[in-house]
């Protein structure tokens, strides 16, 4: 298992690296000069070419690779080239905690509703039940969580002033603070989740449930609760542990548009402002972050596959 | 104004009005300084007498302007205290507060809450003393002499002083430590006299030094900072939070979620600022702008311009006030003079020589043929000045109402129709299909204006919205045909006709191949010799008319199709109170702002 996670680890590195150079190279081929643009109002030629000097951008793509790497591989993912210059590790810092609380907020929302829905499903199929929570399951999956948010702010901020509409607070300021400034977006962003999530549940659990070993334990005369939640489910998770594992890396990478909606400055939003305003040292260290939690995460859900499924077991 | 506001007025004040008005009026229309002396015109400010009688000058005058309930926002009545929370529109984050590195409105317009100038603009956007409490100019208008004022703290407790002015000059004269060192570039040098005085000497005389040098906010090159501040807390962190001597203190900064400002117990005026805390959130859709708003998580919205769309939602809220004044910029369209079928090598003729080339015709057409009211009421929603030159209204003085009518501009569609038939296209057959250049978020309005162009002259125009950063290389390279855009923040002429209307302004293809193109988008020689004469002429009055002229020129010639004057539009809560003298376009000064 340790080898395993050695070498995983280290392809997860390679991975980064990749797309770190990709990302690279790609910056600087899209049209559009940042610092023009940023002292466009300014129109001062010569401060454009001497913040363009003092920020290395002079030098060929090559010898900026190389410094940027350098520093990166100690840690120091340089400034935004904006404004007050600040360190990239610093808006990152910041960033996370924002995205990490709606993640995991959204996560938990999700599987509160996906898990007993999709079992719900699976094990009453073809019936009302069924149809209902397909239909709203497909419901959640058509609906834009952008139009979601503005349809949860106009309803309970607005109108019923339960909720505020915008904003983070952090959790050092208090919990139901923090908590209430996360239940729009949170719902938001798990409604598409959950959807997704129960119907693989359905799907997953109605192969097993259709297994000869169920069979077996059925006509043992297994009560319908044990069947269900002690042969079937944990047999039924494989699949869609993998697919909580991408939603939760997607989820982990930033609700852009929900960030945006709800005017909080998380990964997404910091890394899609990073690249409209073409601040490559903001854009480099969140694509960095943004790859490690991709294949981290499907190293996590690997690794839980051995936990969930004995049979699997990774050696040498 | 309606009548019902007048009719609430005491007998009284009504009297005084009346009184106030007729004085204003009280001068020889011969007279070239209308009855004011040359000290009336000095500082430390203009009295209420110099201000209302130049207004009655410029003919923008009413009693709109002298009521104390002009407006719709009154005299400061509930007691100070409280926190203000506002929602800053259309901005992701506000990426820095050092004047040094300011580069947009969002932030100066923070800043002028917690630094200071050694003058600062009021509503009729005339200089009057910040940190200076009078200056003297020399005969020739070269050197000015400011006595600062005594007693001025910063937020961390130094004092304020000549060195703090220097100090200011020299970071900001650094091109490695200011991207506003052009602007000082006319000042020759700055003298400490003694502590509490400091001499500028200029290069030449500037008309606009008060009010664009050494403006608070939009001047930024001569916006004090602190120097000790400076160096403990390094240049990043001060970019966050500066510290100044202005009204409000900076007590936490989050890039992307908002600044927290707070009372400054110290300030040089003891009776501002009146609330205890204001907090500024980025916002930068429009939904969640208006629902924040309307939920009461924000009582203000400053910032960028409000989408035109909410406007009447938020007029329509009984909670809410909607307070429209004309704002300090301008919009146009910009029509490239080297595409081959708009082609205009040389401005430098009379208009009557000009209308003779097929390209100026086609350049007068589409000037003819844009029907602002159509634009205003569709793409701004009726909210908005039509425009046929860079000065806009809120100028006042300046301002030329007339040109509407003067203008070779104003809207006549048959006259266009004939231009487009003899430039060799009528009907708009043979033209071919335009560019018109702007960004994602202005897609919806330049539609509007392709929209009008292709209906009044079959001109069938293609809106190509890309990020500013390409849109504006492009626009620097002259590689496109038409583009939507302007300039916002313009307090003083030379923020207009200097930086947009000469051969050399920052903004005319600046990046263009000159060797195929002698010029940006416009040159002509009297306009470019106007504008320098007005940029050196002290008196207001002759600045006028060199200023009047030179926006003639550029109208009949079009420089640009004129677009409109932006509206400046504050939205608050009715438990908002805004006091007159707050009400500066562009800018959202909270220091005489209480909260009922």
């Amino acid at each position: 298992m340790y080898q395993y996670l050695i070498r995983r680890t280290f392809g997860a590195l390679v991975v980064m690296f990749a797309v770190a150079t990709l990302v690279f190279i790609m910056l600087r081929l899209v049209p559009g000069d940042p610092i023009a643009a940023m002292l466009y109002d300014v129109g001062d030629p010569a401060a454009i070419e001497e913040i363009r000097r003092s920020l290395g951008l002079d030098q060929p793509i090559y010898v900026q690779y190389g410094i940027w790497l350098g520093n990166a591989l100690q840690g120091d993912f340089g400034n935004s080239i904006y404004g007050s210059r600040v360190e990239v590790s610093r808006l990152l810092l910041e960033a996370l905690p924002r995205t990490l609380s709606i993640a995991s907020i959204s996560f938990v929302v999700a599987i509160v509703i996906a898990i007993p829905a999709g079992l719900i499903a699976a094990t009453r199929r073809n019936t009302g039940a069924d149809y209902a929570v397909t239909l709203v399951a497909f419901i959640g999956l058509s609906m834009p969580d952008f139009w979601l948010a503005i349809l949860l702010i106009i309803v309970f901020a607005a109108n019923l002033h339960w909720l505020p509409a915008i904003g983070y607070v952090p959790l050092s300021e208090g919990f139901w603070p923090w908590f209430s400034h996360l239940i729009l977006p949170s719902l938001a962003v798990g409604t598409a989740f959950s959807a997704i999530v129960a119907r693989m549940i359905r799907s997953s659990m109605l192969e097993v449930l259709n297994m000869d070993y169920m069979r077996v334990a059925r006509s043992k005369g297994l009560s319908e609760l044990t069947l269900v939640w002690t042969h079937a489910f944990p047999n039924a998770l494989i699949p869609v542990v993998t697919v909580i594992g991408i939603a939760f890396a997607l989820l982990m990478s930033g609700a852009v548009v929900v960030e945006n909606v709800f005017a909080i400055k998380g990964l997404g939003r910091l890394l899609i402002q990073g690249i409209l305003n073409r601040d490559y040292p903001v854009v480099q260290g969140a694509i960095l972050v943004v790859s490690a939690i991709f294949v981290f995460s499907n190293l996590l859900v690997d690794v839980l596959y051995s936990f969930i499924d004995p049979r699997i077991r990774y050696g040498s | 104004m309606t009548n019902k506001t007048l009719d609430e007025l005491s007998l009284a004040q009504r009297a005084e009005l009346e009184k106030e008005l007729g004085e204003a009026y009280d001068f020889d229309p011969k007279d070239p300084m209308f009855g004011l002396s040359k000290d009336e015109l000095s500082g430390p400010d203009m009295s209420r007498r110099a201000v209302l009688r130049l207004m009655a000058a410029g003919g923008t005058l009413t009693a709109m302007n002298m009521l104390p309930l002009a407006g719709g926002f009154g005299d400061v009545q509930a007691a100070s205290g409280g926190v203000l929370t506002c929602g800053w529109s259309g901005v992701g984050q506000i990426v820095t507060l050092d004047p040094a590195k300011i580069d947009q409105v969002v932030q100066f317009q923070i800043t002028s809450n917690v630094l200071s100038g050694l003058m600062h603009i009021n509503p009729d956007l005339i200089g009057e003393g910040d940190l200076a409490e009078s200056w003297q100019v020399n005969g020739d208008g070269t050197e000015y002499l400011f006595t600062l004022r005594k007693g001025v703290t910063f937020h961390n407790g130094d004092k304020f002083d000549a060195d703090d002015v220097l100090f200011t000059y020299n970071r900001s004269k650094d091109s490695s430590k200011s991207i506003h060192s052009r602007v000082l570039k006319n000042v020759n040098s700055i003298e400490k006299v003694n502590d509490l005085q400091v001499r500028f000497k200029l290069a030449k005389p500037q008309a606009s030094f008060l009010t664009k040098t050494l403006e608070r906010s939009s001047g930024r090159a001569m916006t004090i900072v602190s120097r000790n501040a400076l160096q403990k807390m390094g240049t990043a962190q001060f970019g966050l939070t500066p510290v100044g001597t202005g009204p409000f203190k900076i007590v936490e900064h989050q890039l992307g979620q908002g600044v927290v400002m707070e009372k400054f117990e110290n300030y040089y005026d003891p009776s501002r600022p009146k609330l205890d805390k204001v907090i500024i959130k980025p916002i930068s859709d429009p939904e969640p702008l208006a629902a924040a708003m309307e939920s009461g998580d924000i009582q203000l919205i400053g910032g960028n311009p409000i989408a035109a769309e909410l406007i009447d939602r938020f007029t329509a809220n009984a909670d809410l006030v909607v307070n429209e004044v004309t704002g300090p910029g301008f919009q146009s369209v910009w029509i490239n003079p080297w595409h081959e079928h708009m082609k205009v090598t040389d401005f430098n003729k009379p208009v009557s020589e000009l209308m003779k080339e097929k390209g100026f015709m086609v350049r007068l057409a589409f000037a003819k043929a844009m029907d602002r009211e159509r634009y205003l009421k569709i793409a701004q929603f009726g909210h908005g000045t039509p425009a046929f030159g860079t000065i806009n209204p809120a100028m006042g003085f300046y301002y030329d109402k007339g040109l509407e009518k003067t203008s070779t501009q104003t809207f006549d569609v048959k006259e266009a129709q004939r231009l487009m038939a003899e430039a060799g296209y009528p009907g708009g057959k043979g033209f071919p299909t335009l560019r018109l250049a702007t960004t994602p978020s202005g897609r919806r309005e330049a539609t509007v204006v392709a929209d009008i162009l292709r209906k009044n002259l079959g001109v069938k125009i293609q809106v190509e919205a890309k990020e500013w950063s390409v849109n504006v290389e492009e626009f620097d390279s002259m590689r496109w045909d038409l583009r939507r855009a302007g300039s916002g923040g313009d307090f003083d002429p030379d923020d207009a006709i200097v930086d947009w209307m000469q051969t050399e302004s920052k903004f005319n293809g600046r990046k263009r191949d000159k060797s195929k193109m002698p010029f940006g988008y416009f040159s002509d020689r009297e306009a470019d010799d106007l504008i320098n004469q007005q940029s050196t002429q002290a008196d207001p009055v002759k600045r006028k008319a060199l200023v009047q002229k030179a926006n003639k020129i550029t109208s009949d010639k079009v420089a640009s199709i004129f677009l409109f004057h932006p509206a400046d539009i504050l939205v608050y809560h009715k438990r908002v109170n805004l006091p007159k003298q707050s009400r500066i376009p562009g800018l959202v000064d909270l220091d005489r702002v209480t909260m009922s």
